[in-house]
């Protein structure tokens, strides 16, 4: 990929139709390789309609939303999905497939777009699970599996299969201690693989860490993303 | 052009006419339209499955293996049923026939009443029926689920089809469950009724003769009509499971769900099986 090509690029886009909020709402972003964008989603209902934006699942009003230089408006249906593969998400609500086991969800994505060796990709997953404080890869399905340990699941399957583009809907969500160190080594190895990431936090605590290596920070409020400064 | 008249100024009599005819085409329209949605819907999902089905691309290991798991949910769920199901059959069916044709000195025209009431008729219902309560009702509460969890959007915010990944591997299943299950049904039915009726007297013919006598009796149509019916039934079974699934919403629970898609599959299984009927 050419360097000077941005891994997302949202211009003055307003989605068509989504949830209420997200009509009146126009959002810029442009992340280049490594670019790390921290957003405070405190004020709002949900980042999850940003995310599908940057996923080019909603339909745009106006404006023009792209992903490693192609447009999601433009290319076809099963290029898009191939995409969409290049991007690793932690979901607001989970959204694991409850009749498959945990595994099979991590892994889904990668065996549906890749040719991978699936021992090699389960290989890989056990090491990201193990980075991410699980014992291994979880067989149980996500119903039997503790909140903590799905949320570290979550990670692993977001992080598999080294992402262009690294969505994060909430993923601390209250395990500030035993899940922000791992997560963040991932997030650093990404970002020198040359990946982006969006980070979308509820928490406080998250948003005015140092630690967060945040390139750029933003606010979702009612006018869409707002740049904006830690200590706002 | 309606909201044109309804503003322009005219006798109160028009008025109330105009009004009145919308308010009833409103009222008919009302229960018709989602009906009409459903099928224009279906036909629309069957068209992508007959043309997904054929294109290798589509069969990627996530798919290939979501078929594996619901063709073995459907055969091996459904077996026992199909198979106690149709020793019932049997006994009350293929036995009286036996008996009652060989009673009258008919028994030359086995063949044809078994072909003409268990293969064409009676299988294909049966087995289509098994398959709706073993199969369908787990593909409606699988996908319904998903879909009201969200989880059908998360899937294709990951770039996964849920056409390719949920519903096409189901439908190509179950369809060949349908044709696997209804060879077995119509093999176990006349092998039981065959037995029961040796047990009770003894047989005025051998099993050899019996089962010579239904094949013999089978015409070149038979050969097409059973297999389309198994084949078309067990689609729709897919079909109307899935499509009810996807199409639930966050009111939805599991007790509107179930016999809306039995509903729709009990009618969609009638209609595939007197439309093939008169067809060929």
């Amino acid at each position: 990929m050419d360097p000077d090509t941005p891994v997302l690029d949202i211009a003055a886009a307003r989605p068509q139709v989504s949830a209420d909020e997200a009509r009146a709402r126009e959002v810029d972003l442009r992340l280049m390789a490594g670019e790390l964008a921290l957003v405070d989603a405190r004020h709002s209902a949900g980042p999850t309609w940003v995310a599908d934006l940057c996923c080019g699942l909603l339909p745009l009003a106006a404006g023009s939303a792209s992903f490693l230089g192609r447009d999601w408006s433009t290319v076809p249906q099963h290029y898009a999905d191939a995409l969409r593969g290049r991007i690793g998400r932690i979901f607001f609500a989970g959204s694991w497939v409850g009749f498959m086991d945990v595994a099979t969800n991590i892994l889904l994505p990668q065996l549906h777009h890749t040719r991978d060796d699936p021992s090699n990709l389960r290989e890989r997953a056990i090491a990201l699970s193990c980075a991410f404080g699980l014992p291994g890869l979880p067989l149980v399905r996500p119903g039997e599996l503790a909140a903590g340990d799905l949320a570290r699941a979550a990670c692993v399957r977001a992080f598999l299969g080294e992402p262009m583009l690294v969505l994060l809907e909430s993923p601390v969500q209250g395990r500030f201690n035993t899940l922000l160190p791992p997560l963040l080594n991932a997030l650093a190895a990404a970002r020198d693989r040359g990946a982006a990431a969006v980070w979308f936090t509820f928490s406080d605590l998250v948003w005015r860490d140092p630690s967060v290596p945040a390139t750029m920070r933003l606010r979702l409020s009612e006018r869409g993303l707002v740049p904006t400064t830690r200590a706002a | 052009m309606i909201d044109r008249l309804s503003i322009a100024p005219r006798p109160d009599s028009v008025r109330s006419l105009l009004e009145w005819v919308r308010w009833a085409l409103a009222q008919l329209g009302h229960p018709v339209h989602p009906h009409i949605n459903f099928v224009l819907k279906l036909a629309a999902v069957g068209f992508g499955v007959a043309r997904e089905a054929v294109r290798p691309a589509t069969w990627r290991r996530t798919v290939r293996g979501e078929f594996h798991r619901a063709l073995r949910q459907a055969v091996g769920g459904g077996l026992s049923a199909t198979l106690v199901t149709a020793a019932l059959i049997g006994l009350v069916m293929v036995s009286q026939a036996l008996y009652w044709l060989g009673e009258a000195g008919q028994e030359e025209l086995i063949g044809p009443v078994l072909v003409t009431v268990l293969v064409r008729e009676v299988a294909p219902l049966l087995v289509g029926l098994i398959l709706l309560g073993r199969s369908g009702v787990v593909v409606v509460s699988e996908i319904g689920e998903l879909q009201i969890g969200g989880q059908v959007s998360a899937l294709a915010a990951q770039g996964l089809d849920p056409f390719l990944l949920l519903v096409l591997p189901r439908a190509c299943a179950l369809a060949i469950a349908c044709f696997t299950l209804g060879v077995m049904f119509v093999v176990a039915a006349l092998l039981s009724g065959f037995v029961a009726r040796s047990l009770l007297e003894a047989a005025r013919i051998s099993i050899w003769s019996f089962l010579d006598r239904v094949l013999l009796a089978m015409r070149a149509g038979d050969f097409v009509v059973f297999p389309a019916k198994m084949i078309v039934i067990g689609l729709l079974v897919a079909l109307t499971a899935s499509l009810t699934g996807l199409t639930a919403t966050a009111q939805d629970e599991a007790a509107h769900l179930l016999p809306r898609a039995f509903v729709r599959g009990v009618v969609g299984i009638l209609l595939a099986s007197i439309a093939l009927s008169l067809a060929v």
